[in-house]
């Protein structure tokens, strides 16, 4: 196959990539390569991005099996305490929290593998459960900022005229604020008295408020990318060929717009997971996000902290949790970014 | 892997970063107590440096060395210091065969720290100010015969009609709408200390003189105040203090642990954090000294007006159920169980200890399998309860510990925290409903009534938001607190007892223990010997003195 290096090259590749597939497929032509393959193929090669996405996976199976671990290993829950308990250790009996309220250190056995917290509760079943919540959290924030922003982003940037102008001021607003203050703002009056919309009523303590604060604080991070994406993709002739077929606003938007916006929402995910993570335990910290007695990464820092003298691993355990889950989604993220838009790593390089 | 091995080394430099900036903020500044006439003293700073206004402990400690009330408290250790001596007033009053009427005379001669005369008046415009300011001890003055008329006139100046006072003779004449013996020991507080008139205004200030062995000098309201011995004052019985000057800073709690520790500073106003205290107690045992002072009771409240706790059988199921063992260790060991809602501190006034107590040892296990039984049979089994507590530690731990005995006996429980700001106001207010959780009181003054009337009374539910959590009087303690009124408490002490006791057996509330406050000296200081601590105002600085 010929190469002109002066044409325009495809999906962004660059010519040692082409060069490759063409060796590889023989002469067979390339156009029929997705870009997903494509971007599958990268990812494949890079082997840091993968071996942090496999952690990440660990991780999360591990918290996923916080039950088993509480029922069969620990034999405890994540509320239960066990302030007036002893227990056998190294054959010699031990208090789980002392008289002078000092808990028991990691153990390395079943029960208090990681050690017990003021409360007398197992810091490794409250550990997983923890992980639940602030994934859970993740997860749930992330889906609703990507969520708002691929809504916002598109509207705004297809529609234009007073729309975009609305959606782009209320973003306007809301971008500036400082997002942990907003959130501390927000979580405290909401943690008191719920929330309460018509008929939709929330509990202060449900698990819903941190996520919907987190969910929608950083949305415009993902909206006005987006924006500008779909602002260059309206003039392209793809667009102006539905238009002419008499395809309406919306089909236009969801079924030929937003598929081609589908590698930057791929790429924004895991880093906006991290992001809530992050976010979810920088609040619960403070106490504006996961309210107790449930546990999370970030609350339980936040009672461990208080103990950083006589039990430093109770918060140095969930704050290592912490940081090796956002590691691994933000090295897993930059790994996808790369796979995705080769370009963008081009750039960085420069 | 490039990649990986510069997000580590990110890392790496953000914790090296981090751990720089903690030995950075752990370094203090260099400003050791080496000199013998001065104590430099670490606090969480006053809520406020005008005399009416102030309510916190940290405020006290203080300006009871600035500001001396017509009567004053002993400075004295233990039992001894919760006694009325005069202070500006040359005898304690005289009091009216109707126990209406106290009449105080000044001593003559007295000076303000800025060298003004104290004249008899002064006082009623301090009791103006305290009212029309509403400082937090201003419903102490409600009984004095003309005050709720002042009020309604809102003119800081009109008259109170129930204060007069001769500035020739220095005589003062207080009339009472009722008889009430809580009155000499509620101007005995820094709040109804005398303040000269021409520089009280009726808005807060802190620049106002008053007589004490100190003056306080702010070098800045949020950080730094100095008190400096008051030249020439003497009040028979007040002592003029071991010290020319106090330098008190703000610093936080492990800070000033730190500087305690390495004899940076002579004295902290706070306990070491939950995490120190361990740490202290044992490697510091000759500078430091746990107390039930001031005289406090931790207990959890019911409110009677919501189920379950509307049933005797569920609070009582409760009192069984509470381990206050376990609480202890949630206390970091600074917790004296107890069956009593009195402190040990109103020994002679009231406090007698309920023994047996009805609930079992207090310092034993709880009895789960009847707290159980009780709630299975009260037919209120599986009801959800909301237990409420604060954001303050170890109170969020305490909360939590509620709501694992109210699952442990049969309901369904959930926490809810608050700000510590806001908690109070919100928990006290009928409209939050508030079933059961965290509360406390610490005593103002020495004297049961103001135990059982702003936590039990009838009194206490006509303002809202009211500290009588359990939205429900007992009888017995309003009848109580109406017959004793009169009365000095230390002569009619078995019927406080007698009051504790039917609120302890009527569970109206469920009571776990007393907090043991700390003092920590510098090894300087002479703790056997001056220790300085007092039922009243925690430490009493005035005492203090440095090893020979």
């Amino acid at each position: 196959m010929a190469i002109d290096p002066a044409a325009e090259l495809p999906s962004g590749l660059d010519v040692e990539e082409i060069v490759a597939l063409a060796r590889r497929d023989g002469d067979k032509p390339i156009t029929g390569v997705a870009p997903s393959r494509l971007a599958l193929r990268r990812l494949r090669r890079n082997r840091g991005a993968l071996a942090f996405g496999a952690l990440f996976v660990l991780l999360v199976a591990m918290c996923l099996a916080a039950p088993l671990y509480a029922k069969h290993v620990a034999h405890t829950d994540a509320y239960e305490n066990h302030l007036t308990e002893t227990i056998k250790l190294h054959g010699k009996v031990t208090d789980v929290v002392s008289d002078s309220g000092v808990a028991i250190g990691p153990t390395w056995h079943g029960r208090f593998l990681l050690g017990a917290d003021e409360s007398g509760r197992d810091i490794a079943v409250r550990l997983l459960y923890g992980g639940r919540t602030s994934l859970e959290i993740g997860f749930a924030a992330a889906a609703i900022t990507i969520l708002l922003g691929i809504v916002f982003g598109i509207l705004a940037g297809y529609l234009g005229g007073w729309v975009d102008m609305v959606i782009s001021r209320v973003m306007d607003v809301i971008w500036p604020f400082p997002t942990v203050l907003l959130g501390v703002a927000l979580g405290t009056a909401l943690a008191v008295g719920g929330l309460k919309i018509g008929p939709l009523e929330v509990s202060g303590s449900s698990l819903l408020i941190p996520i919907l604060i987190i969910g929608v604080i950083p949305s415009p991070y993902m909206a006005r990318p987006l924006r500008g994406q779909v602002l260059a993709l309206r003039e392209k002739e793809f667009v102006e060929a539905a238009r002419a077929q008499g395809l309406g606003p919306l089909r236009i938007m969801f079924s030929e717009i937003l598929p081609n916006l589908s590698s930057t929402i791929i790429v924004f995910a895991p880093l906006m997971v991290a992001n809530a993570i992050l976010l979810e335990a920088g609040l619960s910290y403070l106490g504006a996000g996961v309210q107790a007695p449930t546990p999370s990464w970030g609350t339980m820092i936040s009672v461990g902290v208080d103990h950083m003298v006589t039990g430093p691993h109770q918060a140095i355990v969930p704050g290592a949790m912490l940081v090796l889950t956002v590691l691994a989604l933000n090295i897993f993220g930059d790994g996808v970014r790369d796979a995705f838009d080769p370009r963008a790593k081009v750039r960085t390089v420069k | 892997m490039g990649k990986v091995r510069s997000s580590l080394v990110v890392f790496g430099l953000a914790a090296a970063g981090c751990l720089g900036l903690v030995a950075c903020g752990s370094s203090s500044s260099d400003n050791s107590s080496g000199n013998k006439n001065e104590a430099k003293i670490g606090s969480v700073l006053p809520d406020s440096y005008d005399p009416v206004l102030i309510q916190t402990n940290q405020a006290n400690q203080a300006l009871q060395l600035v500001y001396t009330g017509l009567v004053t408290y002993n400075h004295a250790y233990g039992a001894a210091g919760a006694k009325l001596v005069p202070g500006v007033a040359e005898a304690m009053p005289t009091i009216s065969a109707d126990k209406k009427t106290y009449t105080f005379k000044i001593r003559p001669g007295l000076k303000y720290s800025d060298g003004e005369p104290v004249v008899a008046s002064d006082f009623e415009h301090t009791i103006k100010r305290l009212t029309y300011l509403g400082g937090p001890y201003s419903s102490f003055s409600s009984g004095i015969v003309g005050v709720p008329e002042y009020l309604k006139t809102k003119n800081p100046n009109a008259d109170i009609s129930g204060i007069t006072s001769n500035d020739k003779t220095g005589e003062i004449t207080v009339k009472l709408t009722a008889p009430d013996s809580k009155f000499l020991y509620a101007i005995a507080l820094v709040s109804s200390a005398p303040t000269p008139a021409a520089k009280s205004p009726f808005k807060s200030s802190t620049t106002i003189p008053g007589i004490g062995a100190y003056t306080i000098h702010i070098l800045n309201p949020s950080r730094e105040f100095v008190l400096t011995q008051t030249p020439g004052f003497n009040l028979p019985g007040i002592p003029k203090g071991n010290f020319n000057k106090f330098d008190v800073v703000k610093e936080s709690v492990p800070q000033m642990t730190q500087d305690v520790i390495d004899n940076k500073l002579d004295f902290m106003t706070e306990d070491p954090t939950g995490d120190l205290l361990p740490q202290v107690e044992a490697k510091y045992k000759d500078r430091f000294r746990l107390a039930p002072n001031p005289p406090n009771t931790y207990w959890f409240f019911l409110n009677q007006t919501t189920p379950p706790f509307d049933k005797l059988a569920v609070r009582q199921a409760v009192n069984y159920a509470i381990d206050s063992r376990a609480l202890k260790r949630i206390f970091g060991g600074r917790l004296q169980p107890t069956c009593n809602f009195l402190p040990p501190g109103y020994a002679g006034t009231g406090y007698k200890k309920i023994d047996p107590c009805p609930y079992g040892d207090p310092n034993g296990p709880p009895n789960i399998a009847k707290a159980k039984a009780l709630v299975a049979a009260s037919g209120d089994k599986g009801m959800t309860v909301t237990v409420w507590g604060n954001t303050k530690d170890p109170r969020p731990a305490i909360t939590e510990y509620l709501r694992s005995v109210m699952v442990a006996i049969g309901f369904k429980a959930k926490t809810k925290i608050l700000d510590q700001q806001v908690y109070f106001q919100t928990i006290g207010d009928k409209k939050t409903k508030a079933q059961a959780g965290f509360t406390d009181w610490f005593s103002d003054f020495p004297h049961p009534g103001d135990y059982f009337e702003p936590n039990l009374s009838a009194k206490a539910l006509a303002s809202s938001p009211t500290f009588n959590f359990e939205f429900k009087s007992n009888p017995v303690v309003d009848k109580g607190i109406k017959d004793l009124a009169a009365a000095d408490p230390s002569k009619v002490a078995d019927k406080w007892a007698a009051i504790d006791k039917a609120v302890i057996d009527d569970a109206d509330v469920a009571v776990y223990g007393n907090e043991l406050s700390s003092s920590f000296f510098s090894s300087r200081m002479d703790v056997a010997n001056c220790s300085g601590l007092s039922p009243v105002y925690k430490s009493d600085w005035s005492l203090f003195c440095l090893k020979k």
